[in-house]
């Protein structure tokens, strides 16, 4: 079992470099900034999403593919900061908490509707909606909760 | 877990499961329910060790709060499934 202080220092370099960066740090680029050799950084990776299983590695790799709330594999999400788009959220409900990770900044999402392909907009600030456009912009979960509904939860 | 613009569009979305006529938040609903204590600190130094942990439960509690019990949101068996 590897030392939670290391997770810790592992998660929040993930998470820092997702927010620097737009994309997740690859495990060669986490070993020297946590004092690791790089074949160790690789097995902390793994020790890293068994610790944190809501983000995924792209099946086959050792890439990061989601580390909630951002996704370094894009989405339809997009995440727009100080006027930068370089961010995409796993799906569209983890995008309403990626305002917590700028704070005092407005957050603003930009997704095609599923259906009708027609843009659709959410501002956040602190967590606070500042504005939707529709207005009429809702969540929606199409399968429910739980390993047993057989699809993934971010869909 | 998707965003609309609207619940119409939703429901003509070629993927909408039947089931999940129930699978509706309005945006203050998930600004609260992604907006919970815990999502306040992924930034902290500590988030993954102190914080982590404790999303389930927190999160349960918000849909309790908002009404959603059933199952498909809480992930409990559904007795209709079995």
């Amino acid at each position: 079992m590897p030392d939670a202080a290391l997770l810790d220092r592992a998660f929040t370099h993930m998470m820092r470099g997702l927010v620097d960066t737009g994309t997740a740090p690859h495990y060669a680029e986490l070993a020297r900034p946590l004092g690791l050799s790089v074949e160790a950084s690789q097995t902390l990776l793994h020790e890293l999403l068994q610790a944190y299983p809501i983000g995924w590695l792209h099946p086959e790799t050792d890439y990061i593919a989601s580390f909630p709330p951002l996704n370094s594999l894009p989405t339809q999400y997009r995440i727009t900061v100080r006027g930068e788009q370089k961010w995409f959220a796993q799906c569209g409900f983890e995008a309403t908490s990626v305002t917590w990770l700028f704070p005092g900044e407005t957050v603003r999402i930009e997704a095609p509707c599923l259906d009708c392909g027609d843009p659709l907009t959410v501002e956040m600030r602190d967590g606070r909606i500042l504005g939707a456009d529709p207005e009429s912009v809702v969540g929606h979960l199409n399968y429910g909760f739980g390993a047993s509904r057989g699809r993934n939860w971010f869909l | 877990m998707n965003l609309f613009r609207s619940e119409e569009h939703a429901r003509r979305w070629p993927a909408f499961q039947p089931k999940a006529e129930q699978g509706f938040l309005t945006l203050p609903q998930l600004a609260g329910f992604f907006g919970t204590e815990t999502r306040r600190h992924m930034l902290d130094p500590d988030y993954l060790s102190a914080w982590y942990p404790k999303r389930a439960a927190e999160r349960r509690a918000y849909l309790e709060s908002i009404g959603k019990t059933t199952p498909f949101w809480l992930g409990t068996p559904d007795p209709e499934e079995t």
